[in-house]
């Protein structure tokens, strides 16, 4: 392998990228806007739950019960309907996720010391937010419980507060939120992105490298050269690695300054993995561009090969450890995962090279392998 | 418009399935997106506390505190065991081995013998947010049925149901999906992704693809207008992606994960219609704006990424921040997913939906607009 002529395929598609300006404010506008708009657009936080309420009762009591989801900041109170068959189609429509339905005899059955019963009718399309407002909901509810019982047990039964508490309560469990202390989707989420949008974006911009070549027709230049197949496909590489690490950099300041991610880690350690792991997606976008014919194609493959398995396979949304065998052998196939690791230990966890260092490893593994399988397809032959 | 007309659209539109047809890499990535990448995201991926592994620090030993403990099993907790100091603790939560770590203190047993309050601290990994939350929330749920367990010891009643105390029991009811299956809600938001992908991609590239050979020259040169051009294009992407969606909902969605279509099929497809003609708009714009495919690909993809993240696909409308709430008015997909997931879940008649389909025909008309008359600029 000569370096000098490493060098000047690299400088070529230098001055191709350059050339072409679309092409080349795409290479940067593209990883900047996704940051933005998956960071901020793919919030887990649910709250302001729009919900209406459906009141048998108009009591005092019926309406106190009915402030504790109106004061919730996890609540959205929509005004309050006389009957659910009105209510039901606002649901059907999206414009609601929850009805709250309190029976008649709501306050008089309380105040008898009977037990009564509401029906929360919960909107189960989106599963994830459904499981949280069923949290939510019970958690309301509980803390009302437990108001009535006090007032209802001292002046029954005589009893004083820490008696009361020890019935009603006797075990209280503290959780305390480790490495995102304020439970922040910009900070869990907004820098996994740095992670989906660095797989993505560096392998589309790859992929259309050769095969742009091959249907021009301009790839018979190569083919006719004294150029070596390592030689090409490393110089072909180099700029998109260049340009890639640049924009890792632009988005790991995003994280720093737009969502205000502190980071504690080893910069040492983050920018020699971040440049192993753009070394890796270009790689994956370069070998797709070898094996494929035409551009769309290309570039299709690549963005569905990488979008769904950096979001679904890498611990992004599911942790690893709960997949199935299928998919976490696919996870571990894949250098999405060992990058999460990096970026939330880097940012979040504060961890230096004795907990990351074999992520840093099978990461260069991974684009020593993703490099050779390139090198080892490419052919520099006109197929028969 | 007469006989003459219809006939060169017909004619045009079966070179432009033709021409697709020939094009066996692009044919098999449509039908594998169109089941596999469904079937993918639809069995992957769940939502939930699946095996989360934790571990205990108890300090205790006793019998109420391996009773607490024993609350906690599968599906949703793994419990790998027990460790010793909290220096073993960090390191596993550091490493990501363990979710959570229970320190259960020394005196537990002693004081809720004593009826006095006692407090567990758990330790939650917060790095990855969903399972911070869902952690948290199970755990409080599993606490809280220990407590009215030891209550309802406490003072010795055998069926909670027998309790005369002033009481609110919510019967929760969640509706539509009521299992939460993740397996009903992924597939058809997969295919939903796949659809916009295409129908914005689909047009562009096939307009692109005669601009890079030149033939484009040639159509202009025919005695067509602009829109007799574009028009049968259009139709070749929506012939292409309803078939593809036929393909998706009996092959995958409907027997694989056994989705239940509650509404019309006939509504749907009628509103998928409208959504590809809407986006289609969007990919003669991108097509106008780009040489070759690759530059039509790279704008596709820039367009697709917020469309997507605006209209609620992965995340319900009113969990976004406010500004994206308005922008999302701007996104076919917002429109689409509001309405084809309130037909296939929901059940929704066209009745209810008419509004939102007006809006979304009327975004459409504009971005076809817009469209055509780019190429009109030029090629006119």
């Amino acid at each position: 392998m000569k370096w000098s002529r490493v060098k000047t395929v690299a400088v070529k598609e230098v001055i191709e990228i350059w050339r072409d300006k679309l092409y080349l404010s795409m290479a940067f506008l593209i990883p900047v806007m996704m940051m933005v708009v998956l960071g901020f657009g793919l919030s887990m936080d649910v709250e302001k739950i729009p919900f209406v309420a459906v009141d048998y009762d108009q009591s005092q009591q019926s309406r106190d019960y009915l402030h504790r989801y109106i004061d919730s900041r996890y609540f959205d109170y929509k005004g309050s309907k006389e009957h659910e068959s009105l209510a039901e189609p606002l649901m059907v429509k999206n414009k609601i996720r929850f009805i709250l339905v309190i029976p008649p005899g709501f306050q008089e059955k309380l105040l008898a010391g009977k037990r009564v019963q509401v029906q929360p009718v919960i909107d189960g399309l989106f599963t994830y937010q459904a499981k949280v407002v069923r949290g939510y909901v019970s958690a309301i509810n509980a803390d009302y419980n437990q108001q009535l019982m006090k007032q209802w047990l001292t002046k029954k039964q005589g009893m004083n507060e820490t008696e009361i508490n020890a019935l009603l309560a006797p075990v209280t469990l503290e959780t305390r939120y480790l490495y995102n202390e304020k439970m922040s989707s910009l900070w869990s989420t907004g820098s996994g992105m740095i992670m989906l949008v660095m797989l993505m974006a560096p392998a589309v911009l790859t992929a259309l490298g050769v095969v742009r070549e091959k249907e021009s027709g301009s790839i018979f230049n190569i083919y006719a050269s004294t150029v070596s197949r390592t030689e090409f496909i490393v110089g072909k590489i180099l700029p998109y690695v260049a340009i890639s690490f640049l924009n890792l950099l632009v988005l790991s300041w995003m994280a720093l300054v737009l969502f205000g991610v502190p980071f504690k880690g080893d910069p040492v350690l983050y920018l020699v993995a971040s440049l192993l792991y753009v070394a890796c997606s270009t790689g994956i976008g370069m070998l797709v561009s070898i094996l494929v014919k035409t551009q769309a194609a290309a570039a299709l493959i690549t963005l569905l090969g990488t979008m769904i398995p950096g979001m679904m396979m890498s611990g992004l949304m599911i942790p690893v450890n709960s997949m199935e065998a299928g998919a976490k052998l696919e996870a571990h196939l894949l250098p999405a995962m060992y990058q999460l690791n990096i970026v939330w230990g880097s940012f979040l966890k504060g961890q230096g090279w004795p907990e990351l260092g074999t992520n840093v490893m099978v990461l260069a593994l991974h684009a020593v392998v993703l490099w050779s399988l390139a090198v080892w397809r490419f052919r520099k032959r006109v197929k028969a | 418009m007469n006989r003459l007309w219809w006939l060169r659209i017909f004619a045009l539109t079966k070179k432009e399935l033709l021409q697709f047809s020939r094009d066996i890499v692009l044919v098999f990535a449509v039908v594998w997106f169109f089941t596999v990448e469904v079937f993918i995201a639809g069995s992957g991926v769940t939502m939930d506390l699946n095996n989360a592994p934790v571990v205990f620090m108890d300090h205790d030993r006793s019998q109420a505190s391996r009773e607490w403990i024993s609350q906690f099993k599968q599906p949703y907790f793994n419990v790998l065991g027990q460790v010793e100091t909290q220096q073993q603790a960090n390191e596993m939560l550091d490493k990501g081995e363990v979710l959570g770590v229970f320190d259960i203190p020394e005196d537990f047993e002693k004081k809720l013998l004593l009826q006095q309050q006692t407090s567990i601290q758990l330790q939650l990994d917060a790095s990855n947010i969903i399972l911070g939350n869902l952690g948290s929330s199970y755990s409080s749920l599993i606490n809280a049925q220990y407590n009215q367990q030891w209550m309802l010891r406490n003072m010795k009643i055998v069926d909670p149901g027998t309790i005369q105390a002033p009481i609110v029991e919510e019967r929760q009811k969640i509706r539509y999906n009521p299992e939460g299956k993740s397996t009903w809600f992924m597939p058809i938001s997969e295919m939903m992704t796949v659809i916009t992908l295409l129908s914005l991609f689909l047009p562009a590239a096939i307009v692109v693809r005669e601009k890079e050979r030149g033939t484009i020259e040639q159509l202009s040169v025919a005695p067509l207008s602009p829109f007799q051009i574009l028009l049968p294009k259009i139709i070749a992407a929506e012939i292409i992606i309803l078939i593809g969606v036929a393909l998706c909902i009996f092959g995958v969605v409907g027997t694989v994960f056994q989705v239940p279509f509650r509404g019309s099929l006939f509504s749907f497809f009628l509103v998928t219609m409208v959504f590809v003609y809407a986006v289609s708009g969007l990919g003669l714009f991108i097509s106008s704006v780009s040489r070759n495919l690759g530059q039509a690909l790279m704008v596709s993809f820039m367009l697709l990424m917020p469309m997507l993240l605006l209209s609620g696909t992965w995340t319900p409308r009113e969990s976004m921040p406010e500004f994206q709430q308005y922008l999302m008015f701007l996104s076919p997909l917002s429109y689409y997913i509001d309405i084809g997931y309130s037909i296939i879940l929901k059940g929704a008649t066209l009745d209810l939906m008419w509004l939102p389909l007006l809006e979304l025909f009327a975004l459409g008309t504009v971005l076809f607009w817009f469209g055509i008359r780019q190429f009109h600029r030029q090629f006119g």
